[in-house]
């Protein structure tokens, strides 16, 4: 009895396990209709195999895409090292610690001056002084006495002058009789 | 050893080895190298974007054939929408091609037979596009398109029964 065409195709793709393929060998060696029908199936697997890009482009698209993971996808990493080298090389001897003291004298200037007051009136005292002493107390104190320094009959004087109609009308809590 | 398909290392390792067969898978589907060769890129990109683990190099290479034949296939389907809708201003669209040029004896057999496995009906042309392009074996082709090994042989047994009936009848 023949190979049947379904046995034939395992045992061609290798997938025939031990007892079997033994078996077709052995059928194989002595039956050339089985032969002649495994070389078919041979030939139309190789035809098939050989319409296909050669390796040489398939390889220079396989680089041509790796190049586009490249430059899209394995760079990000890269690039940020690239970034933090730079800045450790270049810029930690120079401007880093002479940004460092400039914070520290920046904070310190908030200690020393900002928060404390009465640091800053020690420090500063010949700026912060003159101003309240001479300038501000003479302004309120023009303000506060100027209805109580001017006598009724100026008063009446100026509003007279201005144009106002005015009747003045005392008013006492005891009788004046008393005084 | 596991695959983490993000990790430049691992990425390089499966792709030197499976780019080849996706190539080739795809080339076959959709017949356009250049086509071929973007949804390869495409296929690589979700694998890498998605970050995925895989438990050995067998699981990434089935998963990159999977996803590299699902995009083919919608490809092809697209592609065969806008042909019918040409075919039905302008009937002949095969006797165009074969007048084009004088092709060699050679490109000619590639020719037929790479119209031969067009004509099988999908679930037999893509088994036995794996089976002829990739390394898979009966197991793995069936791991890649989820379906029984029995089934796969069966297939690819029907799928070459069919091509040798086309060619024939081409040659005749």
């Amino acid at each position: 009895m023949c190979l049947d065409d379904a046995l034939l195709n395992s045992y061609l793709d290798g997938e025939l396990l031990e007892p079997w393929k033994t078996q077709v060998e052995e059928h194989l060696s002595y039956c050339n209709g089985c032969q002649m029908r495994l070389e078919q199936l041979k030939d139309l697997d190789d035809k098939m195999k050989s319409t296909t890009i050669s390796d040489d482009e398939i390889e220079s698209r396989a680089d041509r895409v790796m190049t586009f993971f490249e430059k899209n996808r394995f760079d990000k990493p890269k690039k940020q090292n690239i970034f933090r080298r730079k800045i450790q090389v270049n810029l930690i001897p120079a401007l880093i610690t002479s940004a460092a003291a400039f914070v520290v004298v920046f904070i310190g200037s908030f200690v020393l001056f900002g928060t404390n007051n009465q640091q800053t009136s020690e420090i500063l005292p010949e700026v912060n002084l003159p101003i309240e002493a001479s300038q501000v107390q003479q302004v309120s104190s023009e303000k506060k006495s100027s209805l109580d320094d001017f006598s009724l009959s100026q008063i009446i004087h100026y509003l007279d002058s201005q144009g106002y109609a005015v009747t003045l009308e005392v008013k006492t809590v005891n009788p004046l009789e008393d005084n | 050893m596991k695959i983490q398909s993000n990790d430049e290392r691992d990425f390089r390792e499966v792709y030197e080895q499976v780019f080849p067969m996706i190539f080739k898978v795809s080339n076959n589907i959709v017949r356009n190298p250049d086509r071929a060769e973007e949804l390869c890129q495409e296929a690589f990109t979700r694998f890498y974007d998605q970050g995925k683990t895989f438990p050995s190099l067998n699981d990434a290479k089935y998963w990159l054939i999977r996803v590299t034949k699902n995009l083919s296939i919608n490809v092809v389907k697209r592609k065969g929408r806008e042909l019918k809708m040409i075919e039905k201003v302008k009937k002949e669209p095969k006797a165009k091609i074969k007048t084009g040029e004088d092709l060699m004896v050679e490109d000619q057999i590639c020719k037929e037979v790479r119209d031969a496995i067009a004509q099988l009906p999908e679930k037999f042309r893509v088994v036995i596009t794996l089976k002829t392009y990739t390394d898979l074996d009966y197991k793995g082709i069936g791991a890649t398109l989820n379906i029984s090994e029995s089934n796969v042989k069966v297939r690819v047994f029907r799928a070459r029964k069919m091509l040798e009936k086309i060619l024939n009848e081409d040659q005749e």
